[in-house]
């Protein structure tokens, strides 16, 4: 028994020292060898056993290796797009948000280019999210310390906005023209009538359909759908000339002697996100026609003048053609009384020249004057009356 | 052992070989789960010390077929930690399990410790990083996971008490 186990000890020593040894002669076994000229590799035998080997004994696990990780390629290349396609996803979601802020942020941009002086950019803050609730004012981040003051105008690059109704020093608070307690004095863009804007109580197609109403104007004016109106400049809260909206239509009312209109505002509170905030100076000294309401008024009497231009060329026309009637009037009378001058013996009359040029035809109409008052009336009625009114005396 | 055991055994073995080159790939961890030293350990311990170093040189001879550069330290290592397996099986295979875990993880980092150094893989400040951080981080995954095997296959596994 002792004797067995020894020799089965000596024959695992001897199968490890074995092992050992032939672990140590792989080590040692020379990977790559190079040809004798050194320009190329050649197989050595540890890349000839491994090769061997993985083309045989491990060849099923080798390609189940692969396989995993073919899988695990494709698992983490899936996560990878399924990121990309996430970040793309809300890229799209953010780009509707970001263009209409673009947008704004242009028409902003070409506002102030336009005023030059006289106002103080701000974002606008809403208090209340756009999608829920009435907006009826904003918090805007400039104040005092920048030279906002109360009842300040606010105006975006489509038009009238609100008013300031409290400036801190770093921010202030504006009132919609949703507000309750707005009012502007208004017209439209030829001048022709004026009034008074409100907000109108009730929405109008959806949630975001604040509306206005124009009250006031009066009865013998009537405004069209579609007509722009901007305020008046009356009151000297706002300057004349910004845009508040269009005319939908007209509100039935009790009122007699007055119109009240639905009005459309040309901005919308809740997208408003970035605003003008005009200084007392300007809306002293007015905007101008920056907002578009002098063109209106221009384009009006522009046509005016076109229009009475086109009347003083009919007159003129007409002018000309009654002095030319005159005046074949008159040549048709001296002929008459020549020939009855002549036929009495008598000498005829001088010439008359009735188109104003007779000084300078004097000379030489004095040499032959019977010949020359002769040619001059055959010449008038040749023009002027009809050959066969001209003959008929003849025969 | 008889033929029965020997078959569960090389079924379990063969199972724990397949996960080596399927489920490792796959989870690609930094500190990875060794399942040829699991297999080695659970086949040394029904063989005979001899046995099991030449088990282990070839389980070496596979696991060294991929890594041409370091050919036969895999091999000099499993025919290490194999012998050594099987000559101390009657501690190894106790009913413990955190002491076969705590076994396995001294044959992964010692396992580890042999290729690195026969195998020149690393150098410096790499070589005391592998040894010190990554090996025995890899060494406790795989005594996990190890132990983890044992549990699951205990009743296909025949203990050699002899």
């Amino acid at each position: 028994m002792a004797t067995a186990t020894r020799s089965g000890s000596r024959t695992d020593a001897a199968l490890l020292v074995g092992c050992v040894l032939v672990s140590l002669i792989a080590i040692a076994l020379p990977g790559e060898e190079r040809s004798v000229d050194g320009t190329t590799t050649l197989q050595g035998p540890r890349e000839a056993i491994a090769g061997a080997l993985r083309r045989t004994v491990v060849a099923p696990l080798v390609g189940l290796q692969r396989g995993s990780e073919r899988w695990r390629v494709a698992w983490t290349s899936s996560q990878q797009q399924q990121l990309v396609i996430d970040s793309l996803s809300m890229r799209a979601t953010r780009l509707q948000g970001l263009q209409t802020e673009n947008d704004q942020l242009r028409k902003l941009l070409g506002l102030g280019t336009r005023l030059e002086w006289g106002f103080v950019p701000a974002e606008a803050l809403h208090s209340t999210t756009p999608n829920d609730g009435l907006v009826t004012s904003l918090t805007l981040t400039a104040g005092s310390m920048a030279g906002v003051t109360r009842y300040s105008p606010v105006v975006a690059a489509d038009g009238l906005v609100g008013t300031i109704r409290n400036a801190d020093p770093t921010m202030s608070i504006a009132i919609l023209y949703t507000d309750k307690d707005f009012a502007a004095s208004a017209m439209s863009a030829d001048g022709a009538a004026f009034g008074i804007v409100y907000p109108h109580p009730a929405r109008v197609g959806g949630g975001d359909s604040y509306m206005l109403e124009l009250r006031g104007v009066p009865t013998r004016v009537n405004l069209k759908p579609g007509t722009v109106i901007y305020t008046s400049g009356l009151g000297g809260t706002f300057p004349r000339g910004i845009t508040i909206g269009s005319i939908v239509q007209e509100l039935k009312t009790a009122e007699v002697w007055t119109r009240t209109y639905l009005v459309r505002p040309a901005v919308s509170p809740s997208r408003v996100t970035s605003v003008l905030i005009l200084s007392p100076q300007r809306v002293t000294q007015g905007t101008g026609n920056i907002w578009g309401a002098g063109t209106a008024v221009n384009t009006d009497s522009a046509a005016r003048r076109i229009a009475a231009a086109g009347d003083s060329l009919a007159k003129q026309a007409a002018k000309l053609q009654e002095q030319a009637r005159q005046a074949a009037l008159d040549s048709m009378k001296r002929a008459t009384i020549d020939s009855v001058r002549r036929s009495l013996g008598a000498t005829p009359l001088p010439p008359v020249d009735t188109s104003g040029r007779g000084a300078q035809r004097a000379p030489v109409a004095g040499g032959q004057p019977g010949q020359t008052t002769r040619r001059d009336t055959t010449r008038v009625r040749r023009d002027t009356l009809r050959p066969d009114s001209t003959r008929r005396p003849r025969t | 052992m008889n033929w029965t055991g020997a078959a569960r055994t090389i079924l379990v073995c063969a199972i724990l070989i397949v996960l080596q080159y399927t489920l490792r790939p796959l989870l690609a961890w930094r500190a990875s789960i060794d399942f040829m030293i699991v297999a080695l350990l659970l086949g040394s311990v029904r063989l005979r010390p001899g046995g099991a170093a030449v088990y282990g040189l070839l389980l070496g001879f596979v696991a060294d077929s991929l890594s041409v550069s370091t050919f036969g330290a895999a091999a000099l290592g499993m025919c290490i930690v194999g012998f050594g397996a099987s000559w101390l099986k009657a501690v190894f295979f106790a009913d413990n399990l955190a002491l076969n875990g705590f076994f396995l993880f001294l044959a992964k980092w010692l396992f580890d410790m042999i290729v690195l150094v026969v195998g020149h893989q690393a150098h410096g400040a790499e070589i005391a990083m592998q040894v010190l951080v990554w090996s025995p981080l890899s060494a406790a995954v795989t005594a996990v996971a190890g132990v983890l095997a044992l549990s699951l296959f205990k009743p296909l596994m025949e203990v050699r008490t002899a």
